[in-house]
C-alpha cells in the first residue's frame, strides 16, 4: 500500500500492520525506529489500527506540538478525527495552545507524567468504544525532561494500567537516545516489539 | 472502580474514582473525615463529587458552605457529568448557606460564646436527623472555627458534633484550609481538629521542577487499613481522578540526568 | 429642575404667603409664619421641647392628607396621646419608622431564638435550604423617608423628627443629599418641612452643610437657672428676614403647648 500525500509518495511498511494482527488489546508493543523513518513508522502503525481494527485512541505528544502532529498525518490523508491528542508540548510555548483542533488536550508539561496517565483515563472513559489504543510519540521525547528512574517506574505503570483496561499500548522510541534504564524496563514491560531501529532500504 | 458489592456494608463507599480503593473500600460509617488543603487544591471539589456520588445511590446529602455562596457552588456542580439537578430539586442534595443559618439564628457576631456554639450544633444535627442526612459536609471547618476563640470550645464543638452525628450515621466531610501540606505541615489551622477527627485526607501540590501537580493522601482514617502514599490527582468532569504520586517523582531536585 | 408648577389663585388665596408654625405667639414674632416654600432645620438639646414643637408644628395640617409626621423616636401610641391632649387633628399621616426597626429586629430576634430553642422544623430546614442570601434586614428607610415626603403634592407640610436615626446608620453625606432634595422639592411646591437633628455627637461639619441647606435654623436649647429649667429657642438664620432673628424663651401649658414667654433680640 502507498500513501499519496501533499507532495510526497511513500511506502508504508506493510510489515507492521502485519504484525499488529498478532497483538490483543491487551497487549503493549514497543515500537523501535530511527530518526528518519519515525513518521513513516508512525504512520504505518497507526493506519491499520485506524483503518483495519477500527479503534479509537489517544495519541501522547511529546516530541512535537499536536498541530504540527496533525497536520503531518493529514498530509498523508490519514482521518485522525477518532484520535485525541494530548499535547505536552504547546503549553511551555507562549501562544502554543491557541490551535484550532478541539481533539487535542493540553498538559502543562512532559514531566507532569501523573497528569498525561490521569488525561488518557479520562478521555478513554468518555469514549465511547470497545476497542482503544494509547500511542505515546516518544520514550525518547519524555526522557528528555524526565529522571530515568521516574520514567522507567511511570512506564511500568502506564503500560500496566492499560494492559489492565485492556487498551493497547504502543510506544515510540528512538533507541539510541533512550537512557539504558529506561530501555531495558521498556524491554522488560512490552509484550510485543516492533523493531524499525535500522533505515531498512529496499 | 469497584463495584460496591465488593466491599463490606460498614463503609460509606465514597464514589470517587480511586478513593474507595486508598481507603480499602471506603469511609467507616459516621466518622469525621478532615479533608485537608491549600487553596485551591480540590477540596470543594471533593466534597461535591462525595456529596453528588451519595445523591446517586439515593442518600440524603448536606453541604454548609462559608468559603462560597451556594448559588456558585450549585453552578460548579453542574459540571459533573453524573450530576442531575434534580437531586437538589428533589431534596437528596440541601446546600445550605451558612450566613444564612447564622443569620437565621442571630449568630452574626464575630465571636461564638458556649451557647452559640451548642445552637449551632443542635441546628446541623437537627437538620441531619430530620431530612436523614447521611453524607455531610462543612466548606469549611476553618472560617467557622475563627468565630470561636478558644481552642477548648472548638475542641467541644468538633467532638460534639463529631459524635451526634456518628449517632445518626452521618459521614461527614469537614473541610479545612491549611497553608501547607508539606512533610511538617499541621493538618489543621487550630491543631485541635486533626487529633478529634477520625480521618485525614490532605490535599495540597507538590513542585516538580516548576510545576504544580495536586496530590491527595490519605494521613489516617480509623477503622480501616489504608494507603498513605500519596496519589495525583486530576480534576475532571468525571470526578476527581487518582493514580499513585511516582515514587521518583517526588524528588524535583538532584535529578540524575541521563546524558550529562 | 425646568419642572415648572402652575399654583392655582384660588390655592394661592386660601394658603397664602405663609404659614403658621403652629404656635400663634411664635407666628407674631415672626411676622404672620413661616414664608410657603421653607426648610428648617432645628438643632436640639435632649428635653427642650423640640419634640413637642415638631408636633405642634404639623398641628395646623391645612390638608390633612398632605401633611406628614415622621418620628423615629416614639410609638404611634405615643404620638396619638400627645395630639389628643391638645386637640390636634389625627388624621394626618404618621410614620414612626424607630417602631418599624425595632419590630422588624425583634421578630428576627424572637425567630432566633426559638430556632435555637425549639430547633428547625421540616418546613424551616426546607426553607433554609432555599434561602440563597441573608435577608439584609437593613431596610433603607432613609430612600423610603426621602420618597414619601418627595410624594407630598404643592402646600405640603412635613415633619422628620429626628435625622439622628439616619446619621448613625447611613453615610452622613447620603443623609445630607436627601436633605438638599428635600429641600428643593419643599421649595418647588411651596411646602413646609421641618427637620431636627440633636446637637448630640453631631459633627461639626455635618451641621454646618444642613444650616446652609436650610432657610431657617432654629436651636432648641435647656438652662438650669437655680433649680429650674429654662427653654428655648433661637432663630440664628431666617432667609430674607435678619429681623426675625431673635431668642424666644418659652414654657410647656397645657392649654397651648409651646408658650413664648420672653423675647430677646440676637443683636
Ligand atoms: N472540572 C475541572 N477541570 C479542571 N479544573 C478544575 C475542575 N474543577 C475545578 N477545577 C480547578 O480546581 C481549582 C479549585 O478547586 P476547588 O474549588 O475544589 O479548590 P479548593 O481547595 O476548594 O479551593 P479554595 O481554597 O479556593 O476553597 C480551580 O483552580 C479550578 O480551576
Ligand atoms: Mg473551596
Amino acid at each position: 500500500m502507498s500513501i499519496v500525500g501533499g507532495l510526497e509518495v511513500f511506502e508504508l511498511d506493510q510489515g507492521i500492520a502485519d504484525q499488529l494482527t498478532e497483538v490483543s488489546l491487551n497487549s503493549s508493543v514497543q515500537v523501535r525506529c530511527g530518526n528518519s523513518n519515525s513518521f513513516m513508522v508512525t504512520a504505518s502503525t497507526l493506519i491499520p489500527l485506524l483503518q483495519m481494527f477500527e479503534m479509537k485512541g489517544v495519541y501522547i505528544s511529546a516530541s512535537r506540538g499536536a498541530a504540527e502532529v496533525i497536520q503531518a498525518f493529514e498530509s498523508v490523508g490519514i482521518d485522525v478525527s477518532q484520535i485525541q491528542f494530548i499535547d505536552l508540548v504547546s503549553s511551555g510555548i507562549l501562544g502554543g495552545t491557541n490551535i484550532p483542533y478541539n481533539n487535542v488536550h493540553f498538559v502543562d508539561s512532559p514531566i507532569m507524567l501523573e497528569s498525561i496517565l490521569l488525561r488518557t483515563l479520562y478521555i478513554l472513559q468518555t469514549n465511547q468504544s470497545e476497542r482503544n489504543f494509547v500511542f505515546v510519540d516518544s520514550v525518547n521525547a519524555l526522557a528528555i525532561y524526565n529522571d530515568d528512574r521516574m520514567l522507567a517506574e511511570y512506564l511500568h505503570t502506564f503500560i500496566n494500567t492499560f494492559r489492565q483496561q485492556d487498551v493497547l499500548s504502543v510506544i515510540l522510541n528512538v533507541p539510541d537516545q533512550t537512557p539504558p534504564l529506561v530501555l531495558s524496563n521498556l524491554d522488560l514491560y512490552c509484550t510485543d516489539l516492533v523493531d524499525r531501529g535500522q533505515v531498512v532500504i529496499h | 472502580m469497584q463495584p460496591a458489592g465488593m466491599y463490606s456494608r460498614d463503609r460509606c463507599v465514597t464514589g470517587v474514582h480511586g478513593l474507595d480503593e486508598i481507603l480499602r473500600g471506603g469511609i467507616p460509617y459516621g466518622s469525621t473525615v478532615l479533608a485537608a488543603g491549600t487553596c485551591g487544591s480540590g477540596k470543594t471539589t471533593l466534597g461535591m463529587e462525595f456529596l453528588v456520588r451519595g445523591a446517586n445511590a439515593g442518600e440524603a446529602c448536606a453541604h454548609f458552605t462559608a468559603t462560597e455562596p451556594s448559588v456558585k457552588l450549585l453552578e460548579n456542580i453542574r459540571q459533573f457529568a453524573f450530576f442531575d439537578m434534580k437531586m437538589v430539586d428533589t431534596g437528596l442534595i440541601n446546600v445550605f448557606d451558612m450566613d444564612v443559618l447564622y443569620s437565621w439564628l442571630g449568630l452574626e457576631k464575630s465571636t461564638f460564646d458556649l451557647d452559640d456554639v451548642h445552637s449551632l450544633i443542635k441546628s446541623i444535627v437537627d437538620i441531619v436527623n430530620t431530612i436523614g442526612v447521611t453524607r455531610l459536609v462543612i466548606d469549611s471547618v476553618t472560617t467557622l472555627c475563627y468565630k470561636i476563640k478558644s481552642e477548648q470550645l472548638i475542641r467541644d464543638f468538633l467532638f460534639t458534633l463529631g459524635k451526634k452525628l456518628a449517632t445518626l450515621g452521618c459521614t461527614t466531610i469537614l473541610i479545612a484550609e491549611i497553608t501547607s501540606a508539606t512533610e511538617n505541615a499541621h493538618w489543621s489551622s487550630f491543631g485541635v481538629e486533626e487529633a478529634i477527627c477520625d480521618g485525614i485526607i490532605v490535599l495540597g501540590d507538590i513542585e516538580r521542577m516548576g510545576h504544580l501537580l495536586r496530590f491527595l493522601q490519605v494521613v489516617k482514617m480509623r477503622g480501616t487499613s489504608h494507603s498513605r502514599a500519596k496519589h495525583a490527582i486530576e480534576l475532571t468532569p468525571l470526578g476527581v481522578m487518582l493514580t499513585p504520586m511516582l515514587k521518583w517523582g517526588a524528588i524535583s531536585d538532584n535529578v540524575n540526568r541521563w546524558g550529562s | 429642575m425646568a419642572k415648572e408648577i402652575q399654583f392655582e389663585a384660588e390655592d394661592e388665596e386660601f394658603f397664602g404667603k405663609v404659614g403658621s408654625f403652629g404656635v400663634p405667639k411664635f407666628d407674631n414674632e415672626m411676622r404672620g409664619g413661616v414664608p410657603r416654600g421653607f426648610t428648617m432645620i432645628a438643632f436640639t438639646d435632649t428635653g427642650s421641647g423640640s419634640e413637642l414643637f415638631a408636633k405642634q408644628f404639623v398641628s395646623p395640617a391645612e390638608e390633612a392628607e398632605n401633611t406628614i409626621y415622621i418620628s423615629t423616636n416614639e410609638g404611634q401610641a405615643e404620638i396619638v396621646r400627645i395630639f389628643q391632649k391638645y386637640d390636634w387633628p389625627l388624621d394626618i399621616n404618621v410614620r414612626t419608622i424607630g417602631e418599624e426597626y425595632n419590630s422588624n429586629v425583634l421578630e428576627k430576634e424572637l425567630l432566633a431564638s426559638r430556632y435555637r430553642l425549639e430547633g428547625f422544623r421540616l418546613e424551616d430546614i426546607q426553607r433554609l435550604a432555599q434561602t440563597r442570601f441573608v435577608d439584609e434586614n437593613n431596610q433603607d428607610y432613609l430612600t423610603e423617608v426621602t420618597n414619601e415626603v418627595m410624594a407630598l403634592g404643592p402646600y405640603f407640610r412635613a415633619v422628620v423628627d429626628s435625622l439622628d436615626f439616619f446619621l448613625q446608620r447611613d453615610d452622613p453625606a447620603r443623609v445630607v443629599a436627601m436633605v438638599r432634595m428635600l429641600q428643593a422639592h419643599a421649595q418647588m411646591y411651596r411646602g413646609l418641612l421641618f427637620l431636627t437633628v440633636s446637637t448630640d455627637g453631631l459633627s461639626p461639619s455635618i451641621k454646618q452643610e444642613l444650616a446652609s441647606i436650610a432657610d431657617m435654623v432654629l436651636s432648641f436649647q435647656v438652662r438650669t437657672i437655680g433649680t429650674d429649667f429654662e427653654t428655648s429657642m433661637m432663630v440664628s438664620k431666617f432667609r430674607n428676614a435678619p429681623e426675625n432673628l431673635k431668642i424666644l424663651v418659652f414654657r410647656v401649658t397645657p392649654e397651648e403647648g409651646i408658650t413664648p414667654e420672653t423675647v430677646e433680640r440676637i443683636a
